[in-house]
């Protein structure tokens, strides 16, 4: 067994290192260091490290290292992996539907005794009291990071010459991506085939995936009425499901809308900046659209202390966060990146430096917080989605499989013992 | 030569001994157990028998994967067969640009599958890729070659085809310059055609080198990985899950050790049965 251990830890570090460039940043003598890994690259990653560099710079006490870590779904795999090789770094961020699942395995340190914690302001839709249904009858053991809602990007230049607004029901987003499709040029539409838009899509269709007693229903005849709205609009080929899976898809999404080769897409807020640097049009975000009601789902991660950790580098971890929900940092990140400022001071801070009246944008995902819904505290839901559901999604959008009949045999498949 | 003691050749075996059993046998025997086990890494293993088989079966997983694998590879193997042998026959000549073409085809045989994968994705986009440029260029609407489940497996097999031609091309061209020019001369003052030549003389001849490329390919096939990763992450519909990926997918993504290790259990007997086959035949042609 001490072999096998010992190996693990062998290949978790050997892979992080591998795949991390093996960080060579030196805790300078003195500091207490804290591992941290990390999970985007590109324009998110280069406003993390600079953030990681100020915490550096400006106290003496800590250091933190922070290492990349492939998409949330491969750090996820190296976090468990190191884990379970007793090699787990002290901090790191992992998606809210996974939280539950970490928390019931007991590998997540509780956070509230932490000082400073319990006063960072967090604001109540982002934190894990609001994020999960009874989520604050737990023990505190996730932090809001890069929180994020879905919202739809509109090419403003097609939309204005077209003389169309951004839809506000699912009969207006219908009409639109028919306007706006040209075929063999352009669709109207893009949506990656995931999870995360079809929650969306079945909260406004009036249904929950998971009820409140935590019952795995799927949405029941929501669940359907969603899938069917998809594959309506991809049987008219005015939506393009992207190739690849995860978030392959997600960039191959943004990819054609920046081509000019989709008028409309679904995304997180998470891009928004990406976006507008990047798009040689007017980017416009835009609210999701009602169906039966309004609603979305919250995404994007937390941040979590892994419990393995030494006492000293957990207590580290727990001053880094505060200094991240510090109102210049929450600040700075969600106005450099797109995501939502996750204390209350940080969003007053911006309203009253006027930032969301010179950038609407960055205010639809506050707006839609909202009608935001809750996820259910279930250890299940992270297999349910990436086993279960995830995979039927495709099947029924790209090979037209009845929505009925996929969702009815997920139902089954979720409702059996893991 | 016989040895002074016995223990003598096990003493000059044992390093390669000691490897085979830290990195083979070691290994090998833990996946066998965990198979059998309930397991995420991070709460405790729960034993739960043949479960992680049973589940695997139950849900076509196991059939499907076993077939995508086998389609493929077979794809794979006599393209790259056909491809290599064909190129063989028109490369088998002196001169620069000949020597030339042989390093440019074979250099995509060196190159990362990572980056062979990357440079695909591009080509291969339905939208900008060059692939679809051209088709629309002559009037043909371009299929969506990664997002449709009919046409992704005929990519990911092209790509692989397009990587290993190569390796197939270098070994007909030693397989060819093997064939005694005597055997040929003579059946060509008997009058044969150069297709008669071909067909009774150098293929036969080729006999052997076929069968070692088409075991090599089957199983280099077989391990297939990097380029699904990349290019189709095992979609669309798990049109392109072969078997090491399904393996990556169970343990990695979906967080199931066991069902990974059973996967891999299956996994590992269906290659041994392959190259149990593969040995069959190889003796048969010997004993011919």
């Amino acid at each position: 067994m001490i072999a096998r251990r010992t190996l693990l830890k062998a290949s978790a570090l050997g892979g992080a290192c591998a795949l991390g460039g093996c960080h060579a940043d030196p805790v300078p003598p003195g500091r207490t260091g804290v591992s941290l890994w990390f999970s985007y690259g590109g324009k998110n990653r280069e406003v993390l490290e600079d953030l990681v560099r100020r915490f550096n710079r400006t106290q003496s006490r800590d250091y933190v290292q922070a290492t990349y870590q492939g998409d949330y779904y491969e750090g996820l795999a190296k976090l468990r992996t190191a884990i379970a090789a007793g090699a787990a770094p002290a901090l790191s961020h992992v998606v809210g539907e996974v939280v539950p699942y970490l928390a019931q395995a007991g590998v997540l340190e509780p956070l509230a005794d932490y000082p400073g914690i319990a006063d960072l302001g967090v604001m109540p839709a982002l934190g894990q009291g609001g994020s999960f249904t009874a989520g604050a009858s737990h023990p505190l053991v996730a932090l809001p990071f890069n929180r994020s809602t879905p919202v739809a990007y509109l090419n403003g230049d097609l939309f204005r010459r077209a003389g169309l607004a951004a839809p506000r029901s699912w009969s207006e987003l219908r009409e639109v991506a028919h306007a706006l499709t040209v075929p063999g040029q352009r669709f109207g539409f893009g949506c990656p085939i995931n999870w995360w838009f079809w929650v969306a899509l079945v909260g406004q269709a009036g249904g929950d995936v998971v009820t409140t007693d935590g019952q795995i229903t799927l949405g029941g005849s929501a669940g359907v009425e969603a899938l069917e709205f998809w594959q309506e609009l991809a049987q008219a080929r005015v939506l393009k499901p992207p190739p690849g899976r995860d978030y392959n898809a997600w960039e191959q999404t943004n990819q054609d809308f920046l081509a000019g080769r989709a008028a409309m897409i679904w995304s997180s807020t998470a891009f928004l900046k990406y976006l507008e640097e990047h798009a040689r049009f007017p980017v416009l975000a835009a609210a999701l659209p009602a169906g039966r009601r309004r609603a979305v789902p919250t995404g994007g991660t937390f941040w979590v202390v892994l419990r393995a950790a030494e006492s000293a580098q957990k207590a580290a971890a727990a001053r880094f966060l505060c200094f991240m929900h510090q109102t210049a940092q929450a600040c700075d990140w969600a106005t450099r990146t797109g995501y939502i400022p996750v204390t209350d001071a940080a969003q007053r801070a911006l309203v009253d430096r006027g930032y969301y009246a010179t950038e609407p944008n960055a205010a639809v995902a506050i707006e839609q917080l909202s009608v935001a819904q809750a996820w259910p505290w279930s250890v299940d839901l992270f297999r349910v989605q990436r086993e279960i559901v995830q995979p039927r999604l495709e099947s029924a959008v790209v090979e037209r499989k009845s929505a009925g009949l996929v969702l009815a045999e997920a139902r089954q498949l979720a409702l059996e013992p893991a | 030569m016989k040895p002074s003691r016995r223990s003598d050749p096990w003493w000059l075996l044992s390093p390669t001994l000691l490897l085979l059993f830290v990195f083979f046998v070691f290994p090998l025997g833990v996946l066998f157990k965990d198979s059998f086990y309930a397991w995420d890494l991070i709460t405790p293993a729960r034993y739960v028998g043949l479960a992680n088989y049973r589940a695997l079966s139950r849900s076509g997983e196991l059939w499907h994967t076993f077939l995508t694998t086998l389609s493929l590879s077979t794809l794979i193997v006599i393209g790259s067969m056909v491809a290599g042998l064909a190129l063989a026959l028109l490369l088998d000549r002196p001169g620069r640009w000949i020597a030339f073409l042989r390093g440019a085809v074979f250099s995509a045989y060196v190159v990362s599958w990572v980056s062979v994968a990357l440079l695909f994705l591009w080509m291969l986009d339905a939208d900008a890729g060059i692939f679809a440029h051209l088709l629309r260029a002559i009037g043909v609407d371009s299929p969506n070659f990664l997002g449709d489940p009919r046409c992704a497996p005929w990519a990911v097999a092209g790509i692989s085809i397009w990587k290993i031609t190569g390796y197939a091309l270098v070994l007909f061209l030693a397989g060819l310059q093997d064939v005694p020019p005597s055997v040929l001369e003579a059946a060509e003052l008997d009058g044969a055609s150069s297709r008669q030549r071909f067909l009774t003389v150098t293929w036969p001849l080729l006999r052997p080198t076929t069968l070692f490329v088409a075991t090599t390919s089957l199983i280099a096939s077989f391990q297939l990985f990097d380029v699904v990763r990349v290019v189709t992450q095992g979609g669309p519909v798990r049109s392109t899950t072969v078997f090491v990926y399904a393996i990556y997918e169970q343990l990695f993504l979906d967080l199931r050790v066991g069902r990974a290790s059973a996967e891999a259990v299956v996994f590992f007997l269906v290659l041994l049965a392959l190259t149990a086959l593969n040995f069959a035949v190889f003796r048969e042609k010997e004993a011919v």
